[in-house]
C-alpha cells in the first residue's frame, strides 16, 4: 500500500477549492465521522469541499496523483455508514447543487450530485411535475446519494426505485476519466451494457457523479389515502396482501406497529392513530381520477373484510397531510424515547409476513427488547427499530443480538438484507449470508473494472477477502 | 473488521464523567436534550448559516455534536472550533420546526452560550449594547438621541456606505415610519372591552424607535374589544442578554417584568416585537429553578401573546369599505422567534388576510431567517449580509412593494437591505397596516376629503 | 461430451457449466439460444461458433402467486409462464417482439432487453428482472440479485447482464416480478383518417387526454392490415385499456375524441408480436428519439421505408420508438432504409438513434460502431468474458477479436 504525502495532498487540495473548502482539524472533521446512523464513527484525514464540476474534476485528479483513497458524502443522511472511511479523503459533495436544467415538455431535468431530492421535486412543481422516488429523508438527501443507494421511499411501490428514474449519469472515476453512462436527454433506447444500471446502486464505488440526468412524473390526477386500524398484525398483513392480489396497485401501502404507534402518539406528533391498534395500514391510490374512488372502496372493503376496526379516507391535501403525519415521524418519536436506535432494512417476501412478524416478537421477547416496525408492507421491505441506551453494555449486546437473528430470519424467509439503505460498512457481515464466494468475486471484477485500484469508497459493499485476485487470467 | 452491528456501543461518545464538562454547567445540566437527536440530518436544509457557508460544523447537527463532545470532554469548551461554530449560529430556531425528534436546540444553544462565557466573552460591541439595553434611563436617552438623529436624514445617506457602519446606519434610516403621516392613525378608537384587560409591552427598541408602532398597537386592540392597561415598571425583557449567554442579567431583567405585569392586574400581555415575545413566553423555563419565581413566571408566560394572536381572537371586523384603487402588494415574512420559537403562523397570516386593500403575494423561502437574530448582524456581519442577501432576492422576487414582518430587528435589518441594494420595497409591522385601514375606514365613514393612498408597488 | 460441430442441449446448470468449460479449454466459441427466436438477431457471431441450446434447461422453479414474484430456468418459454400466471390471475408484463408461439425464452428475453407492446406501461425487462443465475465466461455459477421485489444488496450484476446478449455470461435461471392482471382488459383500435405521415400527431393529442393505456402501438396501414384491423387501408393506433370497469370506461370514451374508435379481440396482440416470423429474412430497424418527438420519429422512419411499399412499420408511442420489418428488401431500398438517417432529406437531419435488430449477414460489417467498444464496456468484457467465448461479434465488436485490451 502506497505511503501517501498528506502535506503534498493537502497543499493540493487546497490550490483546487481555497482554504474554505478544505477540512483538517480534528475537531471540525468530527461531525463528518457519522452518517445518518449514530454507531460508527470513522475519522477521515482530510475532508474537501468542492464547489464547481471543475473543481471536484481536479480533486479526483490530484487525489489520483497521490493515489489516496477517498469516500464521497452527500447530505451524509445514508444508514448504512456508506459515506464514512478512516483515515482517507472525505470529498464532500453538498456544494455541488445546482440544478442545471430542467425540460418540462420531456419531463426531464439535469442536476448535480449535491441537489437535495426534494428541492427538485420543488423546483419541478410549477410545471405540474415532481420527482418520484421519495425516500423518508428527502427533506435533507441528495440526488447523487440516493443514486448511490438506489434509494426507494414509500411511493416506489407503484413508481418504482432511482434506478428506474435515471437517465443518465456523467462521472468521474478514481483515476480521473470521464464517462457518460446511459442515454440521458437524448430519449434514445439503451444500447450495449447497462452500465448505467450498474453505477445505480454502486454505493459511491464505482466513480463520482458530476451529474445526473432524471426523468420526472407527471402530478397524479387524483390522490386518495387511507388509513385502517387493526388489532391484531396479521389481520393487517393478509389485508396487504389481499389488496395487492386484487389487481390495483397502490402508490404506497405502509405499515406501522403497535408499539411505533404508541411512541408516535405519546410525542409531540400525535396523528390521532388508535394508540390501542396492533397495527395500522396507510393505503394511498393515485392516478386517473376516474375509477379512483371505486379502487379505494375496494381497499376499504378489503381491510374491513380482514378485521380492520375503523377505515379513514382523505381525499383533500391536509387531510392527507395529517393521514401521513404518524408515518413520517414515526422514526423522530421514536428517536425521543432511547437515547439511541438501530435499525434495519431486510426484505421479505410478502406471504412470510404474519409468519416472520411473528418471529420477530419472539426473538424482541427472548432479548428482552422493544422492537418497532415500521414497513413498506407493499413490498415487504421491514425496518424493525430497537430503541436502546447504548451506555449500557449488555444492553447493547443483546440488541446486537437481537438484530442478528432477525436478519437470519428474514434471509431464511427468502429474503434479502437490504431492500434500500444498502450495505455500506453496516452489512458487510451479512453479504456472505446471501452471495457465494462465486457471487461476491464477480462483484469484485465488476468493481475492480470501474475502480482497479479500489481506491474509491474502500471497504464497503463486499468483505474484502471475498475480493481474491482473479488468478485463471489468459496469458 | 467489519461485523453487522458491530458497533452498537453508543457512537457519539461516553458518558460526561472524568475529563467531561463540570456538572454544574448550564450545559450540561441541559445535556438530556443532546440525546433526542437521531442524527437525521433534516435540520440542515432548515438552517441559514447551513446553506450559506455549506459546511455541517455549521448546521444544527454539527452544533449538536460539538455540544456532545463538549459534554463527553472529547473537545474543550474553549476550542476555536466550538466558538467559530457556536458564534455564528443565528438562534433562528427553524432547526426545531423542522426537527422530527423534538430536539430542543434553543434551550441547548443558550446554555452552550452560558457555559462558553467564562472563557469566550461576548465581544465588546455585544457587550456595550446589552449594557445598554440593561438601563432603562441610558437605553432611553441612547435612542431618544438615535431618533433626533434620525430625524436629520443622515443616515439615510450614510446608508449606502460600505462596511458596518454604514449597515448600521441604514437599519437607523429604516426604522423610521414606513407608511406616511396621512396614512396612519387619526381616529380614535372604539371599543367596549369586554376581551379583558391587556398590557402592552412597550419594548426597547419598539418604544425607543418605533412608538408610532406602539400607538398603532394600542389602536388596534382598543378598537378590538380589548380594555388597555399601562403596567409600569417594564424593563428589557432580556432577550439579547439570554441569547449571548449572560442568564444571570437576563433573570434579573424577567423577575422585573413579572412583577411589573403582576401589578397590571391583567388577563392577557399583549407584544408586537416576536423576539421579546418568545422571550417571556419562556420565563417560566428561565426561572424555573427559582421556587419564589417559577409559579409567577409561568402564570405571566402563559398570558403573554403576539398582537396578532390577540387581534386573530377577536376576528376580522365588519368590511370596512376598502379603498381598492391602489392595494398594497405585501409579502409576509414570518420572523424567527414568532414562527419557530413561538410556533404561531395561522394569527398573522389571518390577520393580514382581512385587512382590505392588502394582496397578500407569496414569498420563497419565507420560513428562512434575515440574518438579524438579535445583534448577530453587528458581531457577525459576514454571515448575517450572506442571509440577508438571500431573503433580498427573494422578495425582489415576488413583486411586493411592502414587506410586512412584527419584529423590530427583522424591519431594521429587512429595511436596511432593501436600502443597500436600492429596491424600492418596504419594510412594515403588520399592525401598522391594520392600523392605516382603519384609519381610511374612518375617513371614509367620516366623508372627509381624503387623499389617495400611496400607491402600493 | 459431444461430436465436435453438434449443438450442446444443457439441461441442468452443472451442464452449461460444462459446456462453457469445454468451450474455454479448446477456445471454442459458443452462440447461446434459448428457443431460437433471436438467432437471426444481433451483428453475425463467429462462423465456428457451436450452438448451445437452452430450451431443454426450462421449468418454472418458484412461484408463489401472493409475492407476485416467479422464478424459471432460462429456456422457460414465455408462453408456459403466462399460462400458470395465468390461472392466478396474473400476469409477467413482458411481450417480445418477433417472437414464435411460445413467446420466446425468459432467458433470452431477458440477455435481449427485448420490448413489446406492454413495455409503454408497465417497464421494459430492466425494470422486471429481480435477479438471476448466470453461468460466466470461466464457468462459474454466479447469483444476482434475488427473489424480492426491492433489493440492493450489493452491485447490480443483474442489470448488467440484463441486455448483454449472453456476452458477459450464460443466464440459466431468472426471477421476475408478476403483476395482477386488471380486472377489466379492453383493446380499441382507432383508424387514421388522413395519410400515414400524419398519423402519430395523435401522440401528442393522447398526452393531453386523461388515459393511461397499457400500450399505445401505430401501425402503418400495410401492417393495420395485415393484422386484418382495418379494411380502409388507413394507420391505425392500437390502444390497450387496463383496470377497474369505470376507469377503462372512461378512458373509452376519451379514446373516443381522438377518432372513430372500436373494441377488438386481444388477440391481435399476439398476432401482432408473432406476424414478422411470417417473413424469414426479413431486415428489422429501429429508430428512437425522445418521446415528444415521436412523430417526427415515425415520419422519418416512412421516408425511409418509401422505398419498400411492404414494410410493416409500427411505433410504440410511449417510449418514442418506432420499428420497421422490411420483408424481402431489395438492395436500393434497402440502402435507403439504412443511409437515408445520414442525409437531409426535404427538412432537418433526423438526429435520434437507429438500431438494426436483424440484417442481411454482409450488411453488418457497414453498420455504425458498436455502443459497446468503450473502454469501460471493453473491460467489463474482459472481466466475465475472458477468452471471448460467449456469443463473440454479437455486440458488432468484431467477429474474432480474441483478447480484447482495454
Amino acid at each position: 500500500m502506497q505511503r501517501i504525502d498528506e502535506a503534498s495532498l493537502a497543499r493540493s487540495l487546497e490550490a483546487i477549492v481555497g482554504p474554505r473548502g478544505l477540512l483538517r482539524h480534528r475537531s471540525e472533521l468530527a461531525v463528518y465521522t457519522a452518517d445518518g446512523l449514530p454507531g460508527y464513527r470513522k475519522f477521515p484525514s482530510l475532508a474537501v469541499f468542492p464547489a464547481t464540476r471543475a473543481q471536484l474534476i481536479d480533486v479526483v485528479l490530484a487525489l489520483a496523483e497521490h493515489g489516496a483513497p477517498f469516500v464521497p458524502r452527500g447530505a451524509g443522511t445514508g444508514l448504512s455508514g456508506g459515506a464514512l472511511a478512516d483515515d482517507v479523503v472525505l470529498v464532500g459533495l453538498n456544494r455541488l447543487r445546482r440544478i442545471l436544467s430542467l425540460d418540462p415538455d420531456n419531463a426531464i431535468a439535469v442536476v448535480e450530485p449535491g441537489v437535495v431530492n426534494a428541492a427538485l421535486s420543488r423546483a419541478a412543481a410549477p410545471f405540474g411535475l415532481y420527482y418520484a422516488p421519495d425516500p423518508s429523508s428527502q427533506a435533507a438527501c441528495t440526488i447523487g446519494g440516493n443514486v448511490a443507494e438506489n434509494a426507494g421511499g414509500p411511493h416506489c411501490l407503484k413508481y418504482g426505485v432511482t434506478l428506474n428514474h435515471v437517465l443518465g449519469v456523467t462521472a468521474v472515476l478514481s483515476d480521473g476519466e470521464i464517462v457518460t453512462l446511459g442515454p440521458g436527454t437524448s430519449g434514445a433506447e439503451p444500447v450495449g451494457y447497462d452500465l448505467l444500471g450498474a453505477f445505480v446502486g454502486s454505493e459511491g464505488c464505482f466513480g463520482v457523479a458530476l451529474d445526473v440526468t432524471v426523468k420526472l412524473m407527471r402530478s397524479p390526477q387524483a390522490v386518495r389515502t387511507l388509513l385502517a386500524d387493526f388489532l391484531s398484525m396479521d389481520d393487517a398483513a393478509r389485508a396487504t396482501s389481499a389488496i395487492i392480489a386484487s389487481g390495483i396497485l397502490p402508490a404506497a401501502l405502509e405499515m406501522m406497529d403497535g408499539p411505533t404507534i404508541r411512541a408516535v402518539e405519546a410525542s409531540i406528533f400525535a396523528a390521532g392513530y388508535p394508540a390501542d391498534a396492533d397495527a395500522v395500514l396507510l393505503a394511498e391510490v393515485d392516478g386517473l381520477a376516474a375509477g379512483l374512488d371505486t379502487d379505494a372502496g375496494t381497499i376499504e372493503r378489503i381491510c374491513i373484510a380482514h378485521g380492520a376496526r375503523t377505515v379513514r379516507i382523505a381525499s383533500d391535501p391536509a387531510d392527507r397531510a395529517r393521514l401521513w403525519q404518524g408515518r413520517k415521524k414515526a422514526f423522530g418519536a421514536m428517536g425521543r424515547v432511547s437515547s439511541h436506535l438501530v435499525v434495519q432494512d431486510a426484505v421479505i417476501p410478502r406471504t412470510q409476513l404474519p409468519s416472520v412478524l411473528a418471529q420477530i416478537r419472539e426473538i424482541a421477547a427472548r432479548h428482552r427488547v422493544t422492537v418497532c416496525n415500521v414497513f413498506h408492507a407493499g413490498d415487504g421491505n421491514l425496518h424493525p427499530n430497537i430503541g436502546y441506551n447504548a451506555y449500557d453494555a449488555d444492553e447493547s449486546a443483546r440488541v446486537g443480538h437481537a438484530m442478528r437473528e432477525i436478519m437470519r430470519v428474514c434471509v431464511d424467509a427468502g429474503g434479502t438484507i437490504t431492500g434500500e439503505h444498502g450495505v455500506g460498512l453496516d452489512k458487510l457481515g451479512y453479504m456472505e449470508m446471501i452471495f457465494s464466494p462465486a457471487s461476491l468475486a464477480a462483484q469484485c471484477r465488476l468493481r475492480e473494472v470501474f475502480d482497479p485500484a479500489r481506491r474509491l469508497n474502500p471497504g464497503k459493499v463486499v468483505p474484502i477477502h471475498s475480493c481474491r485476485e482473479w488468478t485463471r487470467r489468459p496469458s | 473488521m467489519s461485523s453487522a452491528g458491530a458497533e452498537l456501543r453508543g457512537g457519539a461518545g461516553s458518558p460526561a464523567g472524568a475529563g467531561g464538562l463540570d456538572d454544574r454547567t448550564p450545559l450540561a445540566r441541559a445535556r438530556k436534550g443532546l440525546d433526542a437527536c437521531v442524527h437525521c440530518g433534516f435540520c440542515l436544509q432548515a438552517c441559514p448559516t447551513y446553506l450559506a457557508l455549506e459546511d455541517e460544523n455549521d448546521s444544527p447537527r454539527g452544533r449538536l455534536l460539538l455540544m456532545r463532545s463538549v459534554v463527553d470532554g472529547t473537545l474543550s469548551i474553549s476550542d476555536p472550533a466550538v466558538e467559530v461554530h457556536i458564534d455564528r449560529c443565528l438562534g433562528c430556531r427553524a432547526c426545531e420546526t423542522a426537527c422530527p425528534s423534538g430536539v430542543p436546540y434553543g434551550e441547548l444553544l443558550e446554555a452552550t452560550r452560558a457555559t462558553m462565557l467564562e472563557t469566550h466573552p461576548i465581544p465588546w460591541l455585544g457587550r456595550a449594547i446589552l449594557w445598554l439595553f440593561a438601563g432603562r434611563i441610558r437605553l432611553a436617552v441612547v435612542l431618544a438621541a438615535a431618533r433626533v438623529l434620525r430625524m436629520t436624514r443622515i443616515p439615510a445617506a450614510l446608508g449606502r456606505v460600505p462596511g458596518r457602519f454604514g449597515f448600521g446606519m441604514a437599519m437607523l434610516a429604516a426604522s423610521g415610519p414606513a407608511l406616511d403621516r396621512q396614512s396612519r392613525g387619526h381616529y380614535r378608537p372604539q371599543g367596549d372591552g369586554r376581551r379583558g384587560r391587556v398590557a402592552v409591552l412597550n419594548g426597547c427598541v419598539m418604544a425607543g424607535l418605533f412608538p408610532e408602532t406602539n400607538r398603532a398597537t394600542i389602536r388596534t386592540l382598543v378598537a378590538n374589544d380589548y380594555r388597555l392597561v399601562k403596567a409600569r415598571g417594564q424593563r428589557c425583557c432580556g432577550a439579547l442578554h439570554a441569547h449571548a449567554g449572560d442568564l444571570d442579567t437576563a433573570r434579573q431583567l424577567a423577575r422585573a417584568n413579572v412583577a411589573a405585569f403582576e401589578r397590571a392586574g391583567v388577563t392577557a400581555i399583549a407584544v408586537n416585537a416576536a423576539g421579546c415575545g418568545a422571550m417571556i413566553k419562556s420565563y417560566g423555563h428561565l426561572l424555573a429553578d427559582d421556587p419564589r419565581w417559577a409559579n409567577r413566571a409561568d402564570t405571566i408566560a402563559g398570558m403573554t401573546r403576539d398582537i396578532t394572536e390577540l387581534l386573530a381572537a377577536a376576528g376580522p371586523r365588519p368590511g370596512a369599505p376598502g379603498r381598492a384603487a391602489a392595494a398594497r402588494r405585501v409579502a409576509y415574512d414570518p420572523p424567527c422567534h414568532l414562527m419557530h420559537a413561538q410556533r404561531v403562523t395561522d394569527a398573522p397570516a389571518a390577520v393580514l388576510a382581512a385587512i382590505p386593500g392588502i394582496e397578500l403575494v407569496p414569498l420563497a423561502d419565507a420560513d428562512q431567517c434575515c440574518g438579524a437574530a438579535g445583534i448577530y448582524n453587528l458581531v457577525q456581519p459576514t454571515v448575517s449580509n450572506a442571509v440577508l442577501a438571500a431573503k433580498i432576492a427573494h422578495i425582489a422576487g415576488s413583486g411586493a412593494g411592502w414587506v410586512a414582518t412584527g419584529n423590530p430587528g427583522c424591519l431594521m435589518q429587512i429595511g436596511a437591505g432593501l436600502r443597500r441594494g436600492g429596491h424600492h420595497a418596504r419594510a412594515v409591522h403588520p399592525v401598522d397596516l391594520l392600523d392605516a385601514a382603519y384609519s381610511a375606514a374612518h375617513r371614509v365613514r367620516d366623508g372627509a376629503n381624503n387623499p389617495p393612498i400611496p400607491p402600493g408597488a | 461430451m459431444s461430436a465436435p460441430g453438434e449443438a450442446w442441449a444443457p439441461e441442468t446448470v452443472a451442464a452449461v457449466q460444462d459446456a462453457v468449460r469445454e468451450a474455454v479449454s479448446t477456445r471454442t466459441p459458443i452462440r447461446i439460444a434459448g428457443g431460437g427466436s433471436w438467432l437471426d438477431a444481433g451483428w453475425p457471431v463467429a462462423r465456428d461458433a457451436r450452438l448451445v441450446r437452452l430450451d431443454g434447461l426450462r421449468g418454472i422453479t418458484q412461484y408463489t402467486p401472493g409475492d407476485l414474484t416467479l422464478t424459471a430456468r432460462a429456456g422457460t418459454p414465455l408462453r408456459d409462464i403466462a399460462d400458470a400466471t395465468g390461472v392466478e390471475g396474473q400476469w409477467l408484463a413482458l411481450d417480445p417482439f418477433a417472437t414464435a408461439d411460445d413467446g420466446g425464452s425468459i432467458g433470452a428475453t431477458i440477455a435481449t432487453a427485448s420490448a413489446g407492446p406492454l413495455a409503454h406501461a408497465l417497464g421494459l425487462p430492466r425494470d422486471t428482472a429481480l435477479g438471476m443465475e448466470v453461468v460466466t465466461g470461466d464457468g462459474e455459477v454466479v447469483r444476482a440479485g434475488g427473489r424480492v421485489v426491492k433489493n440492493v444488496a450489493g452491485y447490480d450484476l443483474t442489470r448488467l447482464m440484463t441486455g448483454a446478449w449472453g456476452t458477459l455470461g450464460v443466464i440459466t435461471e431468472v426471477s421476475v416480478r408478476l403483476r395482477a392482471r386488471p380486472e377489466v382488459d379492453r383493446t380499441l383500435a382507432l383508424a387514421h383518417a388522413g395519410p400515414a405521415e400524419s398519423a402519430a400527431d395523435v401522440a401528442a393529442a393522447m398526452g393531453c387526454a386523461a388515459m393511461a393505456p397499457l400500450a399505445a402501438e401505430l401501425l402503418n396501414p400495410a401492417l393495420a392490415a395485415r393484422l386484418g384491423v382495418t379494411a380502409t387501408g388507413s394507420s391505425v393506433l392500437l390502444l390497450r385499456l387496463g383496470g377497474n370497469a369505470e376507469r377503462v370506461d372512461s378512458e373509452q370514451s376519451e379514446a373516443g375524441a381522438l377518432g372513430n374508435c372500436a373494441v377488438i379481440d386481444a388477440d391481435v396482440w399476439r398476432a401482432f408480436r408473432q406476424c414478422e416470423r411470417s417473413y424469414p429474412g426479413a431486415v428489422v430497424v429501429r429508430w428512437s428519439q425522445l418521446p415528444s418527438l415521436v412523430a417526427d420519429t415515425w415520419r422519418h422512419a416512412l421516408q425511409c421505408c418509401a422505398g419498400s411499399p411492404d414494410a410493416l412499420i409500427h411505433a410504440s408511442l410511449g417510449r418514442g420508438v418506432v420499428r420497421a420489418i422490411i420483408p424481402a428488401p431489395g438492395v436500393p431500398a434497402l440502402a435507403r432504409v439504412l443511409r437515408a438517417g445520414e442525409r437531409p432529406s426535404g427538412g432537418r437531419m433526423f438526429e435520434g438513434q437507429r438500431i438494426a435488430e436483424r440484417l442481411p449477414a454482409p450488411l453488418w460489417s457497414a453498420e455504425p460502431a458498436t455502443a459497446a467498444g468503450d473502454r469501460l464496456s471493453r473491460r467489463v468484457r474482459l472481466a466475465f468474458d475472458p477468452w471471448h467465448i460467449l456469443n463473440p461479434g454479437i455486440l458488432g465488436e468484431g467477429a474474432h477479436d480474441t483478447l480484447g485490451s482495454p
